[in-house]
Parts: C-alpha cells; structure tokens; sequence
C-alpha cells in the first residue's frame, strides 16, 4: 500500500545506506524515501463506516482512500488522539470503543465500556479518553495507557457530542433528551453547570480560546451559542433541516453545520452570527471535522458512503472521497 | 497489566461481537429503475404529494396542504394499514422531493420479552425518504432512496421487528412502487 509512513520511510532509507553504499541507487534511494515522506507527514482523516463495520482512512494530502481498517460492532463516533499515535472508535454494538493504532492501521484493543456508546473525545495531552453512553446517561473517564475505566459520571439524558476545552479543564457534553449541555470539571470529574439549550442537541464544537461552544439541535432546526464562562446561551442561529454536528474554520469566524435532512451544510458567520452560505454536499451528511490548515472542511455522507471537502474560505465543494457504507464519523477525526 | 488489560478486551472483543444488536443503527434503502419514458412524463406521474395512487400497495391518498413543505399525507395501504407522512422538500425543477413518516396505524400485536408490542405498518422507526427522477435525455432514471430505524428500539427485537424485517418490508414497498411506476410511464 502506499504512501510508506515516515517509520517506513526513514528504516528504509537507514537499511539503504547501510547495504548500497557508494552505490549510485543510493542517491534514488533517499529521493524516494524524502520524496514520500512528505505525504505520510500529511494528516489522515478517520471515517467511521457503519454499516460496513470499518473505518476508511483518508490521506488529505492525496484526497484518497489509503486504507480501510476493519471495526466491528458497528462503528459511529470517531476520536484521533491529538499525538497522532491512536484513533478511537466508539462501537455501539460491541458496547465500547476500538483503539487503532495508526501506524499500524488495525485495531489493537477493544474496550467494553457500556450499553450504548455514541459520542467520543480525547483530551489535548492525549492521556485520557472520554465516552457517553446513549442508554445509561453516563460519561465514562478512560486513562488512554492503562484503558481502565476511571470514573464514570452521570450526565443529562442520551449524552451524545463529547468535546474537551482547549486547555484541558472542562468537558462539555451535548445530552439530546434533556435539550442541555453539561459542562464537566475536569480535576474533579463532577459536572459543575448545565445550560438548557434548543431542542434535542447532538454534536457540539468548541472555539481556540474555549470560550464559545457551538451545539447543533437536531429537533429544533438551529444552532446554540453558549458562553462558557456563565454556561449561558448567548444566541440561536437558525439552520437547515435537521442539524447534526459542528465545525470552525478559518480563525474561528466560520462555524460548518451539517444539515442531516438537507443534504447541504450552513455556513454561520461567527461575528454577525448569520448564515451566510448553503453548501450543497452528499445525502445525509452527519460528520463534520476541520483540517489542521484551519481552512478545509471534511463532512461524512451517511446515505452516499463518501465524504465532502469544503474550501471554507470559496463556500465550494472541492473534493468528493468515496469512503463505505454508511459514513458517520462523529467527533474529531482528522490527526493534527 | 497492559497484557492483562489487552487480553481481557481481545476476550470481550469476541463475546460481544457474538451477542446480539445493541442499540439500534439506522438502516437505508436505495432502489433504482430506468423508464423509457421523458423525465416530464415521469414526473407528472408522482409529482403531487397528495396522489400516490401509481403505487399498487397505496389503496388511498388524502393530503392537508399542497406540495410545499409540511403538507400532511395519510396512505391508507390495501390491507388497511395507515401510514402519516409530512412533506419535508419539494422541488419542482429538480424533479424531486423529501418526506418523513410521522405516524403509522399497527399492523398487529406481538408479545415479546413479557410486553406487549405493537407492530408498526411499515416495521420501521425514524423513515425519512427522498424520490427524485435524472433526465437521462429521453428515458428517465428514478432514484428512490430511505433512511431509518429498525421498529424496536430497546435491545434484542423480535422478528418481526429487526433490521431484516425493515430492511426487507422497505425494500418491497420502494421496489413495486417503481415497478409499477414504469409500467404506468411507458403506457
């Protein structure tokens, strides 16, 4: 398969000089091994294939399917560890989440967690793992080396988007029964405020700064703004049909929406906090994650089995990656 | 204790792909068909929300609202079977629209697990459907697609209300309906 991964690549190139020295092929050797090199250093995006039982891993410098990694037990949230060394797979069937090695591309442990695991996060420093259970109202706290359970905290009912601050303090949990959100102090692991927000939240975002979080209501056609520091919405911004999840991009002044039941996302200017462009993309489009360039948008189409990129900053669809049956990829997929 | 811990999740990695479903995952259904036939003939066939009398299995229409968003349809089916579906998008240019079930009278009832459940019209959950026609110069190509829930949402379903069962009676309706939509078009 390719491209070689950069551990390939520099064994290879260490092997090549041992046994081909003042051979002229030594010279084509490190071209090739630099010349792969760089695409393996691009990100991959993680996309969780449901119905397929697998996970398609995207090189977003190449646009394509470089691998397909089989996940059992039906896999639907997506968490890639910030370090780059692991992908976590929520898997509501098999009641836990898969790690994926992403070196390796396979999964090197399962972990049974509870009856319906959903929404999954890892925090800044890689260390610790976080996932909602849908049926028990339930966040579970996973040390990410040992993978034991460290404490399991109740939430709002059918807790499903899970995202971390930047700085590692606080958990904020989308809980779709009860319409609120829970924020989650994270020394002490209780839940320290609630903010109601519109009807039946699901995938939620935050901003650089952890000051703004952005939730998606799924029922209620729009978007809650929340103020962290009061946990208070500070405004509705209304969507498109059926809003699933979020995403910033360009220097957070640009909040992506999927619109489940549109086939389209909404593009809300995050000043003025309207709308200011609809982006047509596949059917049922559920996922939705920025790039690490800050300024390219990936979103899953659940009933076309691809994923969309959007250029932020040109509103267009500029790629479409043919990925499995089933693409959800809820959470944030795509590695620094 | 890593190994321990990696052992113990390759254990429970193969029990728990052995038990059964838990926690219902949405299901689609994509049925297609080519008609001889102009995309404008087709349409004019499906195209008001209110008439579905092109499907051999709808015994009856009647509709609140015309064919804009949030209009209210009540299939009554030929075995007496109502199914209530609300018009989400419809879009004359592009020949197509959206809508989603809101309720269904049931089938029959089953007990299972010491309940009693009642089995929905159509064995589904949560069915939202698009139908859209492709003008492929001349003939027409009609995409008929669906996402939804199997009908019982707790774990471990009877039968009658599995994924096979929604899977297997959504199949069926999409496909005699396009059946019977070409044979309508190409008279």
């Amino acid at each position: 398969m390719f491209p070689v991964n950069y551990r390939h690549a520099s064994s290879r190139l260490a092997s090549g000089i041992h046994t081909i020295l003042g051979n002229k092929a030594v010279a084509i050797y490190i071209a090739t091994a630099f010349l792969s090199t760089p695409l393996a250093a691009q990100p991959f995006a993680y996309i969780s294939n449901q119905l397929a039982d697998s996970v398609s891993v995207i090189d977003t410098a190449t646009a394509r399917v470089v691998d397909t990694i089989a996940v059992p037990g039906k896999p639907a949230g997506i968490a890639v560890a910030p370090d780059g060394k692991h992908c976590y797979v929520s898997t509501p069937e098999a009641k836990g989440f898969a790690v994926v090695d992403t070196t390796k591309r396979e999964v090197i442990a399962t972990v049974a967690v509870n009856d319906g695991t959903l929404g999954i996060a890892v925090g800044p420093d890689s260390k610790r793992i976080y996932v909602a259970d849908w049926y028990k109202n339930t966040v579970s706290v996973i040390d990410a080396n040992s993978l034991q359970i460290l404490s399991t905290i109740a939430v709002g009912e059918s807790p499903s988007g899970l995202v971390v601050s930047p700085d590692n303090r606080w958990l904020y949990v989308a809980n779709r029964i009860s319409n609120s959100v829970s924020q989650i102090d994270l020394k002490t692991l209780d839940v320290k405020r609630t903010a109601q927000v519109g009807t039946h939240p699901f995938g939620l975002t935050i901003d650089a700064r952890g000051e703004r979080i952005y939730v998606a209501n799924v029922q209620s056609d729009d978007v809650t703004v929340v103020e962290t520091a009061r946990m208070k919405p500070i405004a509705t911004v209304k969507v498109n049909m059926l809003p699933y999840a979020t995403a910033l991009a360009l220097n957070d002044s640009r909040l992506l929406v999927t619109n489940q039941d549109d086939g389209s996302v909404s593009v809300i200017d995050t000043e003025t906090l309207k709308e200011i462009a609809l982006i047509k993309v596949g059917e049922k489009p559920e996922g939705v994650s920025t790039h690490p360039d800050d300024r390219h948008v990936y979103v899953a189409n659940w009933f076309d089995g691809n994923v969309s990129v959007i250029d932020a900053r040109t509103l267009k669809v500029i790629d479409t990656i043919t990925t499995g049956e089933g693409s959800r990829a809820f959470g944030q997929f795509i590695s620094k | 204790m890593k190994k321990i811990t990696l052992f113990v999740s390759v254990l429970l990695f193969f029990f728990s792909s052995m038990v059964s479903a838990h926690g219902p995952v949405r299901q689609k259904a994509e049925e297609k068909i080519t008609i001889n036939a102009p995309a404008e003939k087709v349409w004019a066939i499906i195209k008001n929300y209110g008439d579905m009398s092109w499907h051999p299995e709808v015994f009856n229409t009647t509709v609140k609202g015309d064919n804009t968003k949030g209009a209210i349809r009540v299939l009554t089916l030929k075995d007496g079977g109502t199914i209530t579906e609300e018009l989400k998008k419809h879009d004359d240019a592009k020949m197509s629209y959206a809508y989603k079930i809101t309720e269904m009278s049931s089938s029959k009832s089953i007990t299972h697990a010491g309940a009693e459940e009642k089995v929905p019209a159509l064995p589904v959950n949560d069915y939202a459907a698009s139908i859209e026609l492709a003008d492929k110069g001349g003939s027409t190509e009609v995409i008929w697609k669906a996402g939804y829930y199997r009908a019982y949402m707790n774990n471990n379903p009877p039968e009658e209300m599995n994924e096979e069962a929604a899977n297997t009676a959504v199949k069926a309706m999409l496909e005699t309906g396009l059946i019977n939509l070409k044979k309508l078009a190409e008279k």
